[in-house]
């Protein structure tokens, strides 16, 4: 992950709400280059982050087929 | 025997001890006949086929699927006399519909009872959290249903921790398993976010585990919010009627758990091209807006100028007015000097200087 205190979902959250300012009341051309570059940042990080994690797949040892002990 | 005097008490129970010995456990098929509960703890029927009969004893939780005359089931039990009343009985360990109308007929019986107690209701219903981080599987892992579904979500997502509990999905000890695997993974200290029950295709009997009254109740009371998909997209069973979400398929159970890499990275990449295009909107307007501004101050300068220039204009008329030459040139002539007899006198007229003696001044 680029940001390793980010998970994805964060990220994706972050992004949304950047997004959402674009659209709000708060928008201002001052700001918005800065948080423009910051969302295109943000967009390339999910994308490579959402590329290179794998899922951790763990088959539990306990058995089943009786109650436990 | 007959030389060994026995009392009924210890020839019940010798004949009991001899048909454990001999048949520990039977299964029976038969149609059902004489249905009753008792007390809301003990079912009795009779099994019967078209050249006998038998009696069925079981205790009410031994029952997993609600029976009906006429219906047929495999019965396992334990033969034995019983000592109170002397009837030969089957003890029931399990009983389970066989043949499709039967175990059909199991399903609607059980269906209508657990909808009665509100077990399909929507309001129960819980939401799935949009990508969870700590997934809990129950399948057989050694299923092509299980293959697919792992396949798929490592294909659509990244980042997941998957548990996964081995159980057997069909057959008798299946239900039991299952429901052991929801109670453990309920169990743990640290929820999973998400529960997921999977089974690939097969035929009725093979998915009748999944119509398990127990095994039900475990999903309905799962705390940890649940997500089956059982079979083909045309079955329905019980468990997958209770649960929180129904998959259609194991491979629909792996789209509905997490969202597709490649649908977010689109989307991100969209929410980004939309902020762009509504900072260039923002730009354009702002432009127009310091355009307009400045056409305005212009327009503003130009009625300014115009105004002055009338202004001007009208001066310039008026002063036009008051020039003497303006009189001279209608014929007039401009007098300097005193005028008394004798005097000498300037005249001005348009194009002459002249210098004059008066020698007559009258009162008019």
């Amino acid at each position: 992950m680029s940001e390793k205190n980010k998970t994805v979902q964060e990220k994706l959250s972050e992004l949304s709400e950047l997004v959402g300012w674009f659209q709000g009341a708060a928008f201002k051309l001052e700001e918005a280059v800065d948080r423009y570059q910051q969302a295109e940042k943000l967009a390339e990080e999910i994308e490579k982050d959402l590329s290179a994690l794998k899922n951790d797949i763990k088959v539990v040892k306990r058995r089943f087929d009786k109650e436990a002990g | 025997m007959d030389d060994v005097l026995l009392s009924v008490s210890d020839f019940v129970a010798l004949t009991n001890q001899t048909l454990e010995y001999a048949y520990p456990s039977v299964a029976v098929v038969g149609e059902v006949a004489e249905y009753r509960v008792s007390q809301g703890k003990w079912v009795s029927f009779k099994l019967k086929d078209a050249g006998a009969i038998v009696n069925c004893f079981a205790g009410i939780y031994q029952m997993r699927t609600p029976l009906e005359d006429g219906m047929k089931v495999v019965v396992v039990a334990q033969p034995r006399v019983n000592p109170k009343w002397g009837s030969f009985t089957l003890s029931v360990r399990s009983v389970k519909p066989v043949g499709e109308g039967s175990i059909k007929k199991g399903f609607e019986l059980l269906k209508a009872k657990l909808e009665a107690e509100g077990l399909f209701s929507p309001e129960r219903k819980r939401e799935l959290p949009r990508v969870p981080a700590r997934v809990a599987v129950i399948t057989s892992t050694e299923s092509a249903a299980y293959a697919d579904f792992t396949r798929i979500v490592n294909e659509r997502w990244g980042g997941l921790s998957l548990e996964v509990a081995h159980t057997q999905v069909q057959g008798d000890p299946a239900a039991d398993q299952i429901i052991r695997a929801i109670h453990y993974f309920n169990g743990l200290e640290e929820l999973p976010e998400v529960l997921v029950v999977i089974r690939g295709g097969g035929s009725a009997e093979d998915l009748a585990t999944f119509n398990d009254e127990l095994l039900a109740r475990a999903v309905a009371e799962s705390r940890v919010p649940t997500l089956v998909g059982v079979g083909h997209e045309v079955d329905h069973t019980l468990a997958d009627m209770v649960a929180d979400v129904r998959a259609a398929t194991p491979t629909h159970a792996a789209e509905t758990l997490v969202p597709d890499k490649r649908e977010v990275i689109r989307h991100a990449r969209l929410q980004v091209r939309s902020a762009g295009h509504l900072l260039s909107q923002s730009i354009d307007q702002h432009a127009r807006q310091v355009r307009e501004q400045l056409e305005a101050i212009f327009r503003r300068i130009e009625e300014r100028l115009g105004d002055t220039f009338e202004r001007l204009g009208v001066l310039r008329v008026a002063i036009a007015q008051v020039n003497p030459d303006n009189v001279l040139r209608r014929g007039y002539a401009l007098l300097r000097g005193e005028v008394g007899v004798g005097n000498i006198i300037e005249l001005e007229t348009i194009d002459k200087q002249v210098t004059a003696e008066v020698r007559d001044v009258r009162e008019k």
